[in-house]
């Protein structure tokens, strides 16, 4: 193939460009990681919860922060029609101080343990019914806090302080902005009212069963856990943010190869004029243009998703984690996504080279 | 038996009152395994009618029949395979593609289609053998001496066994003396496969090698006669 061949004759130039390619995709790989790291932030211990459905007080609008349940609810949402099986969990916010006591917040999640509401402990041990000082701490938390399993923490809500030891560690991820902890549900509630007489027994009911989302009842309503992700507080904002980012990057990509294929192509008038002449066809001609385009493409991201990986690594190792992840899914939806930009980029060049007059060959000196 | 036609070929240019008639009534034919050189001033008309019977361009008026079919009546997609399966074309200023070899710009008249006898390779292999060239097949066309430039150009024309083939004044850019040797390889080579071409050249010594010569003036064939 004569596109491979020029690419390789011609590689400085081509390297150039593919250069171009690679910082170009490793800007969007970055923006992506940052999506799907702000997302994680907001609420990757949500997208865990092992639920089909939510349900939320009615009067909450979906809000997490501002939802409260009482027991009899609770009650009429455990027997709803198509429910298998329930958990009840609290949230609040609250303080604790770190290995330096300095003052952080987590999400303090309060759930009754054998429910499907319970994390999976992946290092110390499961609390039992009766440990209210204790509490699982997700191992975002234990970096950020600098602390182990075994250690103490302090916590403070309503003007009080509650010394807890971490019991053991979990693998749930954030909620809120926040790394999340898990405690009772009882502790819960003495941490977010004061105490447990008279005062809501949930915030949300994680619910198992068929048909669920959608449904209406008695001062509930249950949603799917992506409807409940995009309900939580600022990620909306900042997924149309992230989106607008990709979208630019890619419009950006497709702009600079399709303008850089475009100038080696009007430089290259004469010889795809010859190549007419002799009676190569618009086609083959066109083809040998994608071609060096996909190869250049494919070039770049070699380097640059090796590249955004590292670099995800290299950031998840300080101590401020820039919130930057990577799925298998993002790196191959920007990969594809990219390639697609790439192609569209040498569209821009099918005119000029159907344009080319063959009779060009008979006049020029070379 | 003719090869090629020509009946009453006209092309102008422009309209109106600017119209310009380069090519005037030409008819003549081109039998098998004829060479003929095609002789006049610059501004002639020469490499217009050329450049009609390699269907490069549409003639205003009048036929050009080629194996049965009228150029003129060929879509861009299928003028541009008849280019590919039928005319070997020589241009002027050469035209090789400079990122390729001496042999990979042989090749690519097989990788856009081009069908001719045996693998690519062994024919390329072949003709710049005979072309002398051989030492040369691997060195960049940027870095070829102008005759040998003109060789490759000659063996790029040869590659897809075409039923003849245009040369378009092949020593323009060359001193006399190796303008004479391109053209005599040209001669040999085309003359060894049996087939027909025509020759476009200021250069009467160089039409005195073919069998035949036409002389084209103000647009219009003036003489024909045979060379030798």
């Amino acid at each position: 193939m004569i596109g491979l061949l020029e690419i390789w004759r011609r590689r400085f130039q081509f390297v150039l460009i593919a250069l171009i390619v690679t910082l170009i995709s490793y800007l969007v790989l970055m923006i992506n990681g940052l999506g799907v790291g702000l997302n994680d932030l907001a609420g990757s211990a949500l997208r865990n919860w092992d639920a089909d459905g939510i349900a939320y007080s009615q009067a909450a609008g979906l809000s997490v922060i501002r939802s409260e349940l009482g027991t009899e609810t609770v009650e009429r949402i455990a027997a709803a029609e198509g429910v298998e099986e329930s958990a009840p969990l609290g949230y609040v916010a609250a303080n604790y101080r770190d290995a330096e006591d300095e003052i952080a917040s987590a999400a303090f999640i309060g759930y009754d343990p054998g429910t499907i509401g319970e994390p999976d402990v992946i290092n110390g041990e499961a609390l039992s019914p009766s440990q209210r000082d204790g509490l699982l701490a997700d191992k975002s938390f234990l970096k950020a806090a600098g602390l182990e399993v075994g250690d103490t923490v302090m916590v403070s809500l309503r003007l009080t302080s509650r010394e807890f030891q971490i019991v053991g560690e979990i693998d749930e991820g954030a909620f809120f902005f926040q790394p999340a902890v898990y405690v009772l549900r009882s502790t819960w509630q003495e941490l977010k009212y004061g105490t447990t007489e008279g005062v809501p027994v949930a915030s949300v009911v994680l619910l198992k069963g068929d048909n669920l989302p959608g449904m209406q009842g008695d001062g509930f309503e249950v949603v799917d856990k992506s409807t409940a992700f995009a309900n939580i507080e600022g990620v909306e904002g900042q997924q149309s943010t992230v989106t607008a980012l990709r979208w630019f990057g890619y419009l950006i990509g497709a702009m600079v190869i399709g303008v850089f294929f475009y100038v080696l192509t009007i430089q290259k008038v004469p010889q795809i004029g010859v190549l007419k002449a002799i009676g190569a066809s618009d086609f083959f001609v066109f083809r040998q243009l994608l071609l060096q385009v996909l190869t250049l493409s494919v070039a770049g991201l070699a380097v640059s998703v090796p590249l955004a990986w590292a670099t995800e690594q290299a950031l998840g190792s300080l101590p401020d984690a820039v919130p930057i992840a990577f799925t298998t899914g993002t790196y191959v939806t920007t990969c594809l996504a990219l390639l697609a930009t790439a192609i569209i980029g040498a569209l821009f060049s099918i005119r000029q080279v159907f344009k080319t007059d063959p009779i060009i060959a008979l006049g020029q000196q070379q | 038996m003719a090869i090629l036609e020509l009946r009453d070929v006209v092309k102008t240019y422009g309209s109106g009152e600017n119209a310009v008639e380069a090519v005037k009534n030409v008819s003549f034919e081109l039998e098998d395994g004829e060479f003929i050189a095609l002789v006049g001033p610059s501004g002639s008309g020469k490499t217009t009618l050329l450049a009609m019977i390699g269907a490069l361009l549409t003639p205003t008026s009048g036929e050009i029949i080629c194996g049965g079919r009228q150029l003129s009546e060929l879509s861009n997609g299928e003028r541009a395979r008849f280019r590919r399966d039928n005319v070997g074309y020589v241009f002027q200023a050469n035209n090789l593609l400079p990122y390729l070899t001496a042999k990979e710009n042989l090749m690519v008249v097989r990788s856009i289609g081009g069908n001719g006898p045996s693998s690519a390779s062994e024919r390329a292999n072949e003709l710049l053998r005979e072309l002398g060239l051989e030492k040369r097949a691997s060195a960049l066309a940027t870095a070829l001496s102008g005759g040998e430039r003109q060789r490759v150009a000659i063996g790029r024309a040869l590659m897809n066994d075409p039923q003849f083939i245009l040369v378009d004044e092949p020593t323009a850019n060359l001193d006399s003396v190796r303008g004479k040797q391109v053209v005599e390889s040209l001669i040999k080579e085309v003359k060894g496969r049996n087939k027909a071409g025509i020759m476009v050249t200021h250069d009467l010594s160089m039409a005195e090698m073919a069998d035949r010569i036409l002389e084209i003036r103000d647009g219009q064939l003036h003489t024909s006669g045979p060379a030798k």
